[in-house]
């Protein structure tokens, strides 16, 4: 996925509080129209102009729920045309791209949660469960500098296999807070929860994915370890 | 060691504060003294450098770019939903 890197460096949590300032100010700045006068092409213009530019975005977090390219793409598809539908309900100055997260989200849950036949929730993600895991637990990081050496290395594979493995709730509050840098307030809106569930299953979240990861480095460490610095030998490379 | 009493008194206070200053969840103040902690804290550096490495390593790995196609479809599902708008 190097190129996929390359090609758009993550931002940094800086960075993409400036863009979100930049979005806003940037929407308040080019729209002469007022939306109630609107004719149809020009909030067709409007919506591809300004809501089509998050489509690898929207996309990325859809593969995040849906676990396979195909779902992925028809769950945007999906979530852009309810939008486009409702656009009239979009306040133009608020924040579009967690507008569209929001949408995207309530489709996930009503289309392709329903088929899974998940459990709706784990019952374990109430503020009273966070304090009691946040008191019950020591999070040394416990790993040694090859290993951190190594995590900052893992194949983009590894770690995606580690979020997926983790419950979906949680997964999903470390997307938008740690991957989107969504302040907990807006994680909350786009989810349908309580600020407070958000840091729970954030908290909750980040001890797993961190374990994991952990364990993922741990392996990576030890093979290259022995070996010269490199890439695992064939084999090695999780599925 | 550094001495950890600004950040709370045990480290899972402390991993949580570090967390919130991440997030920038923290108001002027504490994250001003979470800053200056930072300054001369190894302990809390070291924490604070693995979560900024996890973190960068979630982003770089959950970029994806959609399919090509993908825009085009949303596009002409638009029109057609437009042409229904337009009716209503």
């Amino acid at each position: 996925m190097g190129v996929l890197t390359a090609n758009s460096p993550a931002p940094s949590e800086a960075s993409l509080r400036v863009d979100l300032a930049v979005m806003t100010e940037h929407m308040q700045g080019t729209d002469t129209v007022p939306v109630a006068d609107e004719t149809e092409a020009q909030r067709r213009e409007r919506f591809e102009r300004d809501a089509l530019q998050y489509v690898d975005q929207l996309y990325s977090a859809a593969m995040r729920m849906a676990r396979n390219p195909s779902d992925a793409e028809d769950l945007v598809q999906e979530a852009y045309t309810k939008a486009y539908s409702a656009f009239h309900q979009y306040k133009p100055g608020t924040n579009l791209k967690a507008w569209l997260y929001r949408i995207l989200t309530n489709t996930y849950i009503n289309l392709y949660r329903k088929r899974q036949r998940e459990p709706l929730r784990t019952g374990t993600d109430t503020i009273e469960d966070w304090q009691m895991a946040k008191s019950a637990e020591h999070t040394p990081s416990g790993l040694r500098s090859a290993e951190v050496e190594a995590l900052d290395h893992l194949p983009d594979s590894d770690v995606k296999n580690a979020l997926q493995s983790i419950a979906e709730e949680f997964r999903l509050a470390v997307y938008f807070v740690d991957v989107e840098g969504f302040p907990y307030k807006d994680a909350a809106d786009i989810l349908g929860v309580p600020i407070g569930t958000v840091m729970s299953r954030l908290h909750r979240g980040r001890k797993q994915l961190r374990e994991l990861l952990a364990d993922y480095a741990q392996e990576r460490g030890i093979n290259t370890a022995s070996k010269t610095k490199g890439a695992p030998k064939p084999g090695a490379e999780k599925k | 060691m550094g001495d950890c009493q600004s950040l709370g008194d045990c480290d899972d206070n402390r991993i949580v504060r570090l967390y919130e200053y991440l997030d920038g969840a923290l108001s002027l103040k504490d994250l001003s003294d979470v800053k200056e902690h930072l300054e001369h804290c190894a302990e809390c550096t070291e924490e604070y450098d693995l979560e900024c490495i996890i973190r960068s390593v979630v982003r770089r790995s959950c970029q994806e770019i959609a399919p090509d196609t993908l825009k085009s479809k949303i596009i002409s599902r638009i029109s057609e939903i437009q042409v229904e708008i337009g009716h209503a």
